[in-house]
């Protein structure tokens, strides 16, 4: 077998491709890359690449046997009998991907790690060492983002379904307020610190389950605000203040505990 | 009158109640078969939920030109999608079973019989991968949630709280009351569709014994 094999790999190391659409109606988010402008400048920075990615978080440690060509994004050739250490990304999250496919079935269109609920990507569950990736066709030109990133600033966001749930006042206080990322975080959610006690006296309101989205930021009971990532519950109850706009989530999800972060709302 | 309210830039949730009632819940399924037979645009996917319906956008999608065209469309007929029946048999040994049962002032076997009297309704699928939600029991059965949340419990698992019976596909934590379990897995990530009961089908309950 033509296969990558991996040497060593921090916690949350998984495969992703671009996600797994359209399932949202069989209880089953997305997932897909948590900076899916890293994932697609990694892909870009290869003259063809495969679909999926390795996302990592804290590097990950590789070997092969066979030459193959990755992008980390730094572009490399790597030889059977090397050992290839990826060093960990800037943030949260770093991508590999090689200049062909991952020969791992689909599961319902796509090879993305739902970590979650188990399913896709190797077995369901996040890569470890001794794991074996078996390498099959060409992959195909990845065209990079055409929209730059925004890089620093607020987050923006968009009132959420429950705002008229928190007063007026609160609204205000949440908008001047920063947030710390606390060192609970993963691919389902980043829980924040609120430190400033702006959520700290939200009463418990039992609310009949809606449609969650990635960014979407949750209270919890005791009100602790939790953003919801890319391998979310497809629903749920708790009450949800406001919604982080698309274009600033991948920014957001390479945000390392201690950070400080702030919300801006903006209108649709 | 339904709410149609952006989730966020890339989604619009339209909602029809802001608590449960089987009024809302047809509506929310009417409208996504409706949506589902004929897209808007901009619409990539469409996934109905106990009272609302979400729609995911494409980038760029305008909120006010897709709410716009919404609000029209709610004012149409909709699709009443002909449900197909499920038979779903159930072995009642969850451990809560006669706390429930005494909490309905019911004798197990009495609420069991009663528990199974008429075809629910599967009001959604949603929380985790081919969870349902059947309903709605009559007012005699309705007990509250438990206090303590379960660590887990296994796929086909039958639960009870609130008026309804959920059956759960993949291991789950809960809340809920464990009445039950059943050998129907509505969830089979190698099949498409990978879930059998859809929004809008009958599910009629029958005791192994």
């Amino acid at each position: 077998m033509t296969a990558i094999t991996i040497l060593r790999a921090g916690p949350l190391t998984t495969l992703q491709d671009a996600g797994r659409f359209g399932m949202l109606r069989h209880g089953i988010s997305a997932s897909g890359p948590m900076d899916r402008l890293a994932f697609a400048a990694a892909g870009a920075a290869l003259p063809l690449a495969g679909s999926t990615a390795i996302e990592h978080t804290q590097g990950v440690s590789l070997e092969t046997d066979t030459p193959v060509m990755l992008a980390f994004p730094e572009v490399r050739e790597l030889r059977p009998g090397e050992r290839l250490e990826v060093p960990p990304a800037a943030g949260n999250y770093g991508y590999v991907r090689f200049d062909r496919e991952i020969e791992i079935a689909p599961v319902m269109g796509s090879r993305s790690t739902n970590v979650t609920v188990g399913l896709g990507g190797f077995k369901g569950r996040a890569l470890r060492a001794g794991d074996r990736l078996a390498l099959g066709g060409e992959g195909s030109a990845i065209v990079p983002p055409s929209t730059p990133r925004s890089t620093e600033g607020p987050f923006r966001v968009i009132w959420g379904i429950h705002a008229d749930l928190f007063s007026p006042s609160l609204r205000e206080r949440f908008a001047a307020a920063s947030f710390g990322v606390s060192p609970h975080l993963d691919r389902m959610g980043v829980r924040l610190e609120d430190s400033a006690g702006v959520l700290k006296d939200q009463r418990r309101l039992t609310l009949v389950s809606d449609a969650i989205v990635p960014g979407d930021i949750q209270i919890l009971g005791d009100g602790t605000p939790v953003v919801l990532m890319r391998d979310h519950q497809p629903t749920g109850g708790y009450p949800r203040i406001a919604t982080i706009i698309d274009a600033d989530l991948d920014r957001f999800a390479q945000m390392r505990p201690g950070t400080r972060v702030s919300f801006q709302p903006v209108r649709v | 009158m339904a709410s149609i309210q952006p989730l966020g830039d890339r989604a619009v949730l339209v909602r029809f109640a802001d608590s449960l009632s089987e009024a809302a819940n047809r509506e929310a399924i009417g409208f996504a078969a409706s949506l589902d037979a004929n897209m808007p645009e901009g619409v990539e996917e469409v996934a109905p939920g106990l009272v609302s319906v979400l729609l995911r956008t494409r980038a760029g999608t305008d909120f006010w030109r897709l709410s716009g065209e919404l609000r029209l469309r709610l004012g149409e007929p909709q699709a009443s999608p002909a449900g197909r029946t499920h038979e779903v048999a159930i072995s009642f040994d969850g451990e809560d079973l006669p706390e429930v049962a005494g909490l309905t002032g019911l004798a197990p076997e009495n609420f069991i019989n009663r528990h199974n009297e008429g075809e629910l309704r599967i009001l959604a699928t949603g929380f985790a991968p081919g969870f349902v939600y059947c309903g709605f029991h009559p007012e005699a059965l309705i007990v509250p949630r438990r206090v303590q949340v379960r660590a887990e419990v296994p796929a086909g698992t039958v639960l009870f709280a609130a008026g309804q019976t959920a059956i759960t596909a993949t291991p789950i934590r809960t809340g809920w009351h464990v009445i039950g379990r059943t050998e129907f897995q509505n969830f089979d990530l190698t099949a498409m569709p990978p879930t059998r009961l859809a929004p809008g089908d009958l599910v009629r309950f029958v005791n192994v014994r």
